[in-house]
Order: structure tokens, then C-alpha cells, then sequence
């Protein structure tokens, strides 16, 4: 038996979920929503859920992240009850629920945490940079004898490592809640041939094109795939030594353009993002957690300053270079620190997860039926 | 009265073009040797008109056929003081509906003309019936928000009016309420209720004579001369009233009923009436222990909306619920208020109250109440299925358990009577099928058919909702407020208004000796011839609208005043003794003989359709409007209520070689639509016995044939019709053709 547990849409509130109890259950949202499925549905059945404070069942459902926020619920409900911010707090609320740490649950939920957590990474990175700099060649640009290759890669892999242990440890988590009962039936070559659907999601988000929006995609993809070309670039760096390096290559070099394609992408998404959150227009900008914008400030600090750096470079003017970059890093660290793991980044792993962990689910529901009959989510299998 | 009969022609519309108008006439003046006959190209204008008023003067006529458009349209043009008008329908059921110039166009309307020709001749001019000493008074029966506006408004309007209250306080429900919901914008603040300023004003009009502590005896009479005997604390007086307004009210539903909701079984399960007492009293706190309450569930329809209990919606019942919670939450924003509801019903303006409740944080739940457990601390568990999550949920301990219980109008309290008509022995025509009536004590009248007026649905005293509210079966009592219907604060208000009008308009047509809803042009009113009268009770019975007492001797004792004439009566009396001047068994008869019936090598066949005025006639107008082309073999008689078909008419029309005879008449049964409530339903029980008549006649019953139309439904009339035609041709023409 469920008993009713009124203070849980209370908690939620600090997690951006203002409006759960305006919501009279008439289901516009589900009957309006792209996304949601027989076998899937949402928002309004979360919405109950909220209401009921059945957090149980929640920490138990996929199904916030198969809503992509397309907002056509939003637009429609006559309650102003605002169903796609609901399902996006659901999000945030799970977030902090997959965290072991608990300091995601901290980010969400307190203003201090969140700055305090900020200007530490922020100042300690300059700190560490400005410690353990070289020297400041001031005749010509000599990034690398500011920087040193051998101090920053290393320190890099190792920090990276850290936030990759964090987030696929609470990703593990996640896959005990949602999957618990089914993991046992599930055969080790299911894992394997379902691994395409997060590939493919990671990869391209295409559910998001089944949005009323189509731009929306577009935007997003700049985005990730800006994102994710400067990741590798980064990564590589070591090797092709076209960055962190006394001797930049001439202007062609393959790695310089991609950088310039991901700056300019990724600078043109976030700026967009910043601009929509202050008209709040569409249902996806109306409302914004503190979080949110932290994400989209961190993020935009961070590609604005790497391409800043980037011209004062080509420019030849070696001080703006180096001070660009040490705030370039202090605007990366808090960015990967806390948003990666803890916060609103996460979803580059929990959304083409939660689509891999739904078909397994069908695969396993598929395994325990006789004559299993297929059952389909949109979107699901790429 | 010396008749000179008259018939015009008009030839305008298009019906001068589309008819051989020569011919016509000499209907008229051959056949008939009616005495003036004249065409004109547009008798509703001036001319024409004047070319009547100068005939009537220089000539002396006085009974006009006017053969033109439907006598739906241009009665007021066609209405000459001192004659009797008859009004032949050329126009819309004639040349609109069939096509023009053509042989059975030319046929039907001639035979058109013939009908109305023999139904003037018979015709005489209604004498008004006059009561003698009329009272313009008003009695208002309860003192309730509907009693005491009711009683206000007919006063404001200059009307005498008596104001009888069984207890001792005006006011009644309304004034035990702690607030009311909110009636002004924002509309979801608590208000306090105006009753006290209504009791004031009520108590202050010098027109208005309050009975407090006090109770109808009886009532005796009818409109314009009811005698009221009201006993008032022991001692009786006698009021001389014109109308009557019955507003009283509704009670809540019996809460002992509902033990599977814990009433009666756990203490903390109290009624709505009784947390308004709570609230109205300036503290709500457990029945158990006296304790503070942080925690309420509210559960809506409790025995409502279920066919065990009440099977209608009392549609109050989720307002004030709301308005409950916000007594809760307004004290105490962090108590823990539950709402378990089937179907929110917050209507209009009381959508910002729902959403402000919704604000308050008050948690909705839709589905069913599963059970309601109680633990050693006498706090309540309430275990129910969700519908949106589709599983069983339990609340945490509550302190209160609220029933929000329905409305059980005080009509609907009392012993359950039928009143039916002795057995009769001539077995000539069917019985009418009992009524009954609810012994609720309140009127007390002394009515042949009992001495409450009847209930429409679930003991409210009502005839119509929608068509006709406020008109009981007893004319010249008009229900008001939630006796009538569930209703909320202002509908009261203005249905108090409404029927209060309804009362004075009853006074004033009675006063011209005019008939009220829904023939309230009409002057008519039907006549006994009782030398012949067998004592059959036939017609005591059978009056919807319980006009005709009865003496020691089973007479029939007629009383105009409640007569709605609809000729009831006039069709279930089989000794055929009752007539109105205007409308009568013969005259109708008559019609139906001047039909010419064609040889049946011709084959034309012949139907005649009985078409009751109040929807069918109308819908007939309307397929013509739409110039929807209907069957040349048709015959129409208009008739005031399928409930006045005498079956003579059938037996008569078989008889001269009619083939068929279509009844068409208002919806009956539940939710009828007939305007006399019980005519059209009487026309088809009597018809289930036409049978054994058709069997001596050895003639086939499908030739009669009834239908059910309302006036939406003129679309369907030539099919219909046309449905009819052919199941006729199947049979063959009737047998008697050329006897
Ligand atoms: C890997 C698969 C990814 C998927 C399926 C995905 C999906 C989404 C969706 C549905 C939203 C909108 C609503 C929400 O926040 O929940 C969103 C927002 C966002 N995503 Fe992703 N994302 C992915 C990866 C990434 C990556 C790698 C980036 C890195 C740049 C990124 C950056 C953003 C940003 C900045 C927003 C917020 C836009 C705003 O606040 O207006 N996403 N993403
Ligand atoms: S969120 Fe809005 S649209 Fe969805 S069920 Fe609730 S009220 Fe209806
Ligand atoms: S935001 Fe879009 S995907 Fe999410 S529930 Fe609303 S309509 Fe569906
Ligand atoms: S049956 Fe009709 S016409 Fe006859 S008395 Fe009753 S109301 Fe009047």
C-alpha cells in the first residue's frame, strides 16, 4: 500500500517544481505529447506522482528522460501548470537521487553550495595555475613555457578520470533503480546488442527531432558536436601537439579548424540558450533554476575565453594569451567539476543511458513473455 | 352566435403561381356556397387586412377561413375582435413543400381548404372564463433563501404576498452557513451570505404577511381563487391567494445511510452540515476528543451519484467543499486538507475557487473510496483508488472526515400514493397508467389526483427542466430553488425571481380568463355536456395537470383556472362530452371527413397526419422552409396535444377509405418532451389498444402508425412520411374506399 506523502512536492519545490499541485489531472499534456507512449507515459502520470509524493515510484521511472522538453504540453496546459518544468525538476530531483556523493543533491538545492563550490574550483585553479606556471615569455607567445605539457595533460587525464569514475558510478546507480528487478534476466549478449542505441543517441540525440521543434535539434547538436570535437581535440593534444605549444602550426592545420568550428558552434548554442532564458519565450526558457543558469554561464565563460585565448594567440600578444588561459582553466575546472558529475551535464550520459536501459527493459519483459510480442519506444532503437 | 363565413385567398409568396387560385375558390363558393370568397396578392399588408375589417363591417362575416401562410406566422395580423379565424396552411405545407402547378398539389390544398371550411363552421368564439373575486395575492410556502426572494420580489413588483415558514426563523439553509462562497470577482474569497438582510426586508414590507412556526392545512380552489388554510402556532387562518410559489428547499441526504463511509461508526466522520455548524460556531475541532484538527479529508458525491443512494449530482456539493477546505486552510495554511472527488464540478466562476483551493495547497484525488479505518487514537485512514496512477493509495492518519452528502428535496420525503381510475366496465378506452404522488405534507391539497403536486425526476418538483422550468403539474404553483432542482446560491436567487414572475403572470392571464404556459393566447376551455356523463373518471385521471375534481358522485367538477387546454380530457372521454368552442371531437371530425378520398383505381392514396401543435406542426412548417418536398398523399390536421386524439378520428378516417393515419407527436416516456407531460404518452397507450378496434373494422393496425419528433427533427419528416407511404402500399388501399 501507498500511502500519501504530502511534503515530498514540498522538497521538490527547491528542485524547480513550483506548480505540481496546479495541475488538476485533466491529461492535455500527455494527450498533447510527442514523446509519451502507451507503454511510457507522461508528464501528467508524473505530475500525480509528484503530488502523492510517491518518490519511490519515481526513483524508479525512465520516464523523465524520455521527455526532451519539447514544451508543446507546456503551451497547451489549461492550468498553467507548467508539466514540461515538472518533468524537467523530476530530472534535476533524480539527478541528485543517482549522485552517491550528495553534493548534487547540495548544488540543487542551496545557493551557498553552489557558490561556494564555484569560486573554490574557480580561485583554486588560478591558484594552481599562477603556482606552478613558468615562466611568462613576454617577446613572443611561449604557451607552453607558461604552461608546461608535462604538468597539464597529466593533471588533466587524472582529473578527468575522476569525474568519469563519478559519473558512471552514479550511472550504475541509476541502472540498479530503474532496472533492479530485471537485470538478473537479462543475458550479457542483450547488453551488447543494445549498446547501438546508446551509441546512437549519444551520438546524434535523435529523439530530440521528434519535437514539434525541429530547430531545436539543430541548435543542440552545434552544441554537443562542438562539445565534443574540442573533447577529442583536447584528448589528442598530447599527440598532435597543435595546441599547448611554443610552436602553433600555421592556420590549415586541421586541429586549429575544428577548434575554430566547435568555439564557434558551441559559442553560438549557449549564447542562443542565454538569450532564449531571458526572453523565456519558449516553454524550454521559461523557467530557469539557478542551476541552469550556472550551467549555461560556466559554459559560456569557458568557450568564450578558449577562443579569446585562441586570437590573442594568433594575434602574437603573449600576456592576454597566458591570463586568458589560466581564467580559461578556472572557468573549465567548476564547469567539468560540478556540472559533469553532479549536475545539469550529466544528462549527456543519463539520456542516451536511460534510451539503452529502456530496451533492455523491453528486451527483458520481450524474454519473460512466451510469445513475446515486440514492444517499441519511438525513437528508442535510433 | 350568427355565423357568415368568409374565405380569403392570398395569393402572394408564390402560392397565386403555383396553385390554379380559380379552382380554389370555386371550392369555396361551389361546393361550400360560402357566401364571400376573395383573393388577394398580399392579404397580411394593409389592404388586405383592411379588405377583411371592411367585409366584416359591410358584410357582416364573422367567420374567417384565411387560406395563406401557417397560422404560425402573422397571428397577430390575422386577429379580428369578434370573429372566428380559421387559417388554412397554403404556403408552407403547401406550395413549399410540394411542387407547383401540379395535379395532387392542386388537390391537397383544395382539400386543405375544405378542412378549414367545415372546422369554421363549427367554430364559436371562446367566452373567457371569469373568476369570480380574484385574489392577486402570493403565497410564498418557505422561508429559505428561494422563499424569502421569491416572497420580496413579488412585492417589490406590488403583489400581496403571504410568506408561510414551518420553523420559527426565516432563513433556512443559507443562514447556517458560516460563509458562502464567493459571488464577486475575485470569486474565490469567502463572503458572508446577504440572508440576514433578505430576513430584514422580508419582515419590513408591509406587503408581505409572514407565517412563522406554520404549516398548510390545506389548500382548496384553483389559480386566481386558491383558499389556503395555514395553522399557525395552533390557530387557524384562511388566506385567499392567486398563485403560489413553492420554494421549499432541499434537506441533506441521511448520513446514517452511509456507514460504509464510517458515519455513525467512527466519530470523527462528520457530515458538511455538520463542519459548517463546527465552523459557523467559531471552532472546528475532532468530535472524539475536542482535539485540534490539522488534517481533513473531504469526500465528495458521499452517496451521491450512486444508484444505492442519490443517483443524481447535487451540484453543490464540490463548491462548498472547496469552500470548506478554505475554512481549514485559512486557519491553519499548514493543515493537510485531502479532496476526494469523482467529477470536480466547480462551474464558471468557480474554477478560480478550485484553483485557489488548488493553490492552498489542498491535495485532489479522483477515483474510488476504497474504506475509511480508524486506529486506538481514533484518527482516521482514508484507502483509495487513484485513477490517474491506477493504484491504491492510503492518506497518512487524518483528524476529520468530511461527507459532503447530497441534496434530497423536501418533495420527496413522504409516503408514495398512486391515485387510479376504478375499473370501468365500458373497457371502450384504455385506463391512463397510475401516478403516483409523494405524501410530503406540504401543500395539502385537495386534488382528485392527490395532494402534493407530482415529482418529475427523484421526488423534485418540476414538470421540465429545460423546456418549461419552474411549471409544476399543478397550474399556478411554481416551484423555485433547490425543491426544484439541486442548485447553488445565485441560481436560487434567480430562480426565486422566475417563478415569482411566473406567479403574477399566472394571476394576470387567469384574470383575462386566459390559459397559461404553453397556450397562453388562449381563451378557450373545455366544456362538459353532463346529462351524458357515465361517471367513467376517465378525464379526472387522465388531466395531466389534475384540473377536474370529482363530486360525491363521481361528477366531474371542471376547474378552468387549472386547465392548461390541451384537450386531454376532450380525447380520453368516450362518451365525447367534452368540447372547447373552438376545438372539438365533431369539428375535428368533420375535417377529416371533408378530405376527398379517390377512387383506388386512381391511385392516390390518402393519410391523415395528426400533427400536434406544439413541436410536429412547427417541424412541417420547417421542412417546408427548407422546401423539403414531402409526400402529395398527406393530409395534416393540426391538433393542441396528440393527448386530445379521440380515436373516433381513427375510426372515421378508416372508415371514409383513408389508407393510413400518422400520429406525430412529442417525445414520451422519461425525458418526454410532450408539453402536456402525459399527452403524447396517453395518444400511444390508447392507440396500443386500437388494435381490437382495426380487427372488427378487418383492417390492418399498420395503418396507424405514431412517431415521436421534436421540431429539430423536420429533416426526417418526409422520410418519415415516406416510410409510412410505403409500408401503406404494401398493405394495399384501405378496403373501404367508395363505401
Ligand atoms: C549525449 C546526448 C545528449 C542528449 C540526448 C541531450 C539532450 C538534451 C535535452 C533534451 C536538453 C533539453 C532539456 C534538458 O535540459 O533536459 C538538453 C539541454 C542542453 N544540453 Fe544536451 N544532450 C546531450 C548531450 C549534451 C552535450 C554533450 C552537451 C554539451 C555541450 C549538451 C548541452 C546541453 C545544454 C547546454 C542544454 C541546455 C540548453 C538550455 O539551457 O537552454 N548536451 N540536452
Ligand atoms: S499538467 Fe496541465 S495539462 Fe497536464 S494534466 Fe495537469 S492540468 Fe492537465
Ligand atoms: S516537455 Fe515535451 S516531451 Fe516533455 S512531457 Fe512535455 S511535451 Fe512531452
Ligand atoms: S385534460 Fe387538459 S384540457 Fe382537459 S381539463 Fe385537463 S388540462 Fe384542461
Amino acid at each position: 500500500m501507498i500511502s500519501v506523502n504530502p511534503h515530498f512536492a514540498e522538497k521538490l519545490k527547491k528542485f524547480g517544481a513550483k506548480t505540481s499541485y496546479d495541475c488538476f489531472g485533466c491529461g492535455t499534456c500527455t494527450a498533447v505529447c510527442p514523446l509519451t507512449s502507451d507503454e511510457n507515459q507522461f508528464p501528467r502520470r508524473f505530475i500525480r506522482y509528484i503530488q502523492l509524493g510517491m518518490e519511490d515510484k519515481i526513483k524508479h521511472s525512465l520516464e523523465p528522460w524520455l521527455c526532451y522538453y519539447c514544451g508543446d504540453c507546456q503551451k497547451n496546459c489549461p492550468r498553467q501548470a507548467n508539466p514540461g518544468e515538472l518533468m524537467m525538476a523530476l530530472r534535476r530531483y533524480l539527478t541528485s537521487v543517482y549522485d552517491w556523493t550528495g553534493l548534487s543533491r547540495r548544488l540543487y538545492t542551496s545557493m551557498a553550495w553552489k557558490i561556494v563550490s564555484v569560486a573554490l574550483l574557480f580561485f583554486g585553479t588560478l591558484a594552481v595555475v599562477y603556482g606552478f606556471s613558468g615562466e611568462m615569455v613576454t617577446d613572443r607567445v611561449e604557451l607552453e613555457t607558461f604552461a608546461p605539457a608535462h604538468i597539464v595533460h597529466p593533471v588533466g587525464y587524472v582529473f578527468g578520470a575522476v569525474l568519469a569514475f563519478l559519473l558512471l558510478s552514479n550511472v550504475y546507480r541509476m541502472y540498479r533503480f530503474v532496472l533492479g528487478p530485471y537485470a538478473g534476466a537479462i543475458p550479457l549478449p542483450v547488453y551488447l546488442q543494445e549498446l547501438g542505441t546508446l551509441i546512437v543517441h549519444f551520438a546524434t540525440q535523435a529523439r530530440m527531432r521528434l519535437c514539434t521543434d525541429k530547430s531545436r535539434w539543430l541548435k543542440h547538436f552545434l552544441l554537443m558536436s562542438g562539445y565534443f570535437v574540442a573533447f577529442m581535440l583536447v584528448n589528442i593534444d598530447i599527440v598532435t601537439r597543435w595546441s599547448l605549444t611554443n610552436e602553433p602550426p600555421m592556420w590549415w592545420h586541421p586541429g586549429k579548424l575544428l577548434w575554430s568550428y566547435a568555439s564557434i558552434a558551441m559559442l553560438y548554442a549557449t549564447t542562443d540558450a542565454i538569450i532564449g532564458r531571458l526572453r523565456k519565450k519558449d516553454p524550454i526558457h521559461q523557467y530557469s533554476h539557478s542551476t541552469d543558469w550556472m550551467f549555461l554561464i560556466l559554459l559560456w565563460c569557458t568557450v568564450f575565453t578558449g577562443l579569446l585565448m585562441r586570437i590573442f594567440m594568433e594575434l602574437g600578444l603573449p600576456l592576454p594569451t597566458y591570463h586568458t588561459f589560466a581564467l580559461h582553466l578556472a572557468f573549465t575546472v567548476p564547469l567539468l567539476g560540478l556540472e559533469v558529475p553532479f549536475t545539469k551535464w550529466s544528462h549527456l550520459a543519463y539520456r542516451p543511458f536511460a534510451l539503452y536501459f529502456l530496451r533492455l527493459k523491453e528486451r527483458a519483459l520481450e524474454l519473460q513473455r512466451p510469445e513475446g510480442t515486440a514492444v517499441g519506444v519511438q525513437g528508442a532503437q535510433g | 352566435m350568427d355565423k357568415k363565413l368568409a374565405v380569403y385567398i392570398c395569393t402572394g409568396c408564390g402560392i397565386g403561381e403555383a396553385l390554379d387560385v380559380e379552382a380554389l375558390a370555386k371550392v369555396a363558393t361551389g361546393e361550400y356556397k360560402v357566401p364571400v370568397c376573395r383573393t388577394h396578392p398580399f392579404l397580411c399588408g394593409a389592404e388586405g387586412v383592411a379588405m377583411i375589417k371592411q367585409d366584416m363591417e359591410a358584410e357582416g362575416v364573422n367567420a374567417l377561413v384565411i387560406a395563406a401562410c401557417s397560422m404560425r406566422v402573422n397571428y397577430d395580423v390575422f386577429n379580428f375582435e369578434g370573429a372566428v379565424v380559421e387559417r388554412v396552411n397554403l404556403r408552407e405545407q403547401g406550395i413549399w413543400s410540394h411542387p407547383a402547378n401540379d395535379e395532387d398539389t392542386q388537390m391537397l390544398a383544395e382539400d386543405s381548404l375544405r378542412m378549414g371550411i367545415v372546422k369554421a363552421r363549427h367554430m364559436a368564439l371562446p367566452e373567457p372564463f371569469q373568476v369570480e373575486d380574484l385574489s392577486r395575492t402570493v403565497l410564498v410556502v418557505g422561508g429559505g433563501l428561494a422563499g424569502l426572494t421569491a416572497a420580496l420580489d413579488a412585492a417589490r413588483a406590488g403583489y400581496k404576498t403571504v410568506l408561510v415558514e414551518k420553523s420559527e426563523v426565516l432563513g433556512g439553509w443559507v443562514s447556517r452557513l458560516y460563509r458562502q462562497v464567493g459571488v464577486n470577482p475575485p470569486y474565490s474569497e469567502l463572503e458572508e451570505t446577504d440572508i440576514a438582510r433578505r430576513v430584514k426586508e422580508v419582515e419590513e414590507n408591509p406587503l408581505i404577511t409572514v407565517y412563522k412556526g406554520a404549516q398548510i392545512e390545506k389548500i382548496s380552489g384553483a389559480p386566481g381563487m386558491f383558499e389556503a388554510t395555514i395553522n399557525h402556532g395552533g390557530t387557524q387562518v384562511t388566506e385567499r391567494v392567486g398563485a403560489i410559489v413553492l420554494a421549499t428547499g432541499a434537506v441533506a441526504y441521511d448520513a446514517t445511510k452511509l456507514a460504509h463511509l464510517g458515519f455513525g461508526q467512527y466519530a470523527n466522520v462528520i457530515t458538511g452540515e455538520m463542519l459548517e455548524e463546527m465552523a459557523a460556531k467559531g471552532s472546528i475541532t475532532r468530535p472524539s476528543d475536542g482535539g485540534p484538527v490539522n488534517s481533513v479529508a473531504f469526500i465528495l458525491c458521499a452517496g451521491s451519484r450512486d444508484k444505492e443512494h442519490l443517483p443524481y449530482c447535487s451540484t453543490i456539493c464540490c463548491t462548498e467543499s472547496l469552500k470548506q477546505a478554505l475554512y481549514i486552510k485559512e486557519k491553519n495554511p499548514e493543515a493537510k486538507v485531502y479532496i476526494f472527488y469523482k467529477d470536480m464540478r466547480a462551474a464558471g466562476n468557480y474554477e478560480f475557487l478550485y484553483q485557489r483551493v488548488q493553490k492552498e495547497g489542498v491535495l485532489f484525488f479522483r477515483g474510488e473510496v476504497v474504506s475509511i479505518e480508524e486506529d486506538e487514537g481514533k484518527n482516521l485512514f482514508v484507502e483509495f483508488d487513484d485513477v490517474l496512477v491506477g493504484e491504491k493509495i492510503r492518506t497518512e492518519a487524518v483528524d476529520l472526515v468530511v461527507l459532503a452528502t447530497g441534496m434530497v428535496p423536501t418533495t420527496a420525503i413522504g409516503e408514495r400514493m398512486t391515485i387510479k381510475a376504478e375499473t370501468d366496465e365500458k373497457g371502450a378506452q384504455a385506463e391512463a397508467p397510475a401516478e403516483e404522488i409523494i405524501r410530503s405534507n406540504i401543500l395539502n391539497l385537495e386534488y382528485r389526483q392527490g395532494p402534493e403536486v407530482p415529482t418529475l425526476k427523484y421526488g423534485f418538483a418540476d414538470s421540465h427542466f429545460i423546456c418549461f422550468p419552474y411549471e409544476t403539474r399543478r397550474t399556478g404553483i411554481y416551484a423555485a430553488g433547490s425543491v426544484r432542482a439541486p442548485m447553488d446560491i445565485p441560481t436560487t436567487i434567480v430562480d426565486a425571481t422566475g417563478a415569482a414572475l411566473k406567479a403574477i403572470q399566472c394571476i394576470e392571464l387567469t384574470a383575462k380568463g386566459s390559459a397559461v404556459h404553453p397556450r397562453v393566447w388562449d381563451l378557450s376551455y373545455p366544456e362538459f355536456f353532463m346529462q351524458r356523463c357515465t361517471q367513467c373518471k376517465r378525464c379526472t385521471v387522465e388531466c395531466p395537470f389534475g384540473a377536474i375534481n370529482e363530486d360525491e358522485k363521481a361528477n366531474p367538477l371542471p376547474n378552468p383556472t387549472r386547465c392548461r387546454r390541451c384537450g386531454t380530457c376532450m380525447g380520453a372521454c368516450p362518451e365525447r362530452i367534452i368540447s372547447f368552442k373552438n376545438y372539438s371531437v365533431p369539428m375535428i371530425g368533420d375535417m377529416v371527413k371533408a378530405i376527398e378520398v379517390p377512387e383506388e383505381e386512381e391511385e392516390k392514396p390518402r393519410i391523415v397526419v395528426f400533427a400536434c401543435e406544439n413541436d410536429a406542426y412547427p417541424a412541417l412548417d420547417m421542412a417546408g422552409l427548407n422546401r423539403l418536398t414531402l409526400s402529395p398523399w398527406i393530409r395534416v390536421i393540426p391538433v393542441r396535444c396528440l393527448g386530445s386524439l379521440n380515436l373516433i378520428w381513427i375510426a372515421d378516417a378508416l372508415s371514409k377509405g383513408i389508407d393510413g393515419i400518422l400520429l406525430l407527436g412529442c417525445k414520451h416516456g422519461e425525458d418526454y418532451q410532450c408539453h402536456f407531460i402525459k399527452g403524447s404518452e396517453l395518444a400511444s397507450y390508447r392507440l396500443s389498444k386500437i388494435s381490437e378496434t382495426l380487427n372488427r373494422l378487418a383492417l390492418e393496425s399498420d395503418r396507424v402508425r405514431m412517431e415521436q419528433v421534436s421540431i429539430m427533427d423536420y429533416d426526417r419528416i418526409p422520410k418519415i412520411i415516406e416510410d409510412f407511404a410505403s409500408r401503406l402500399e404494401e398493405i394495399g388501399p384501405n378496403p373501404y374506399k367508395g363505401f
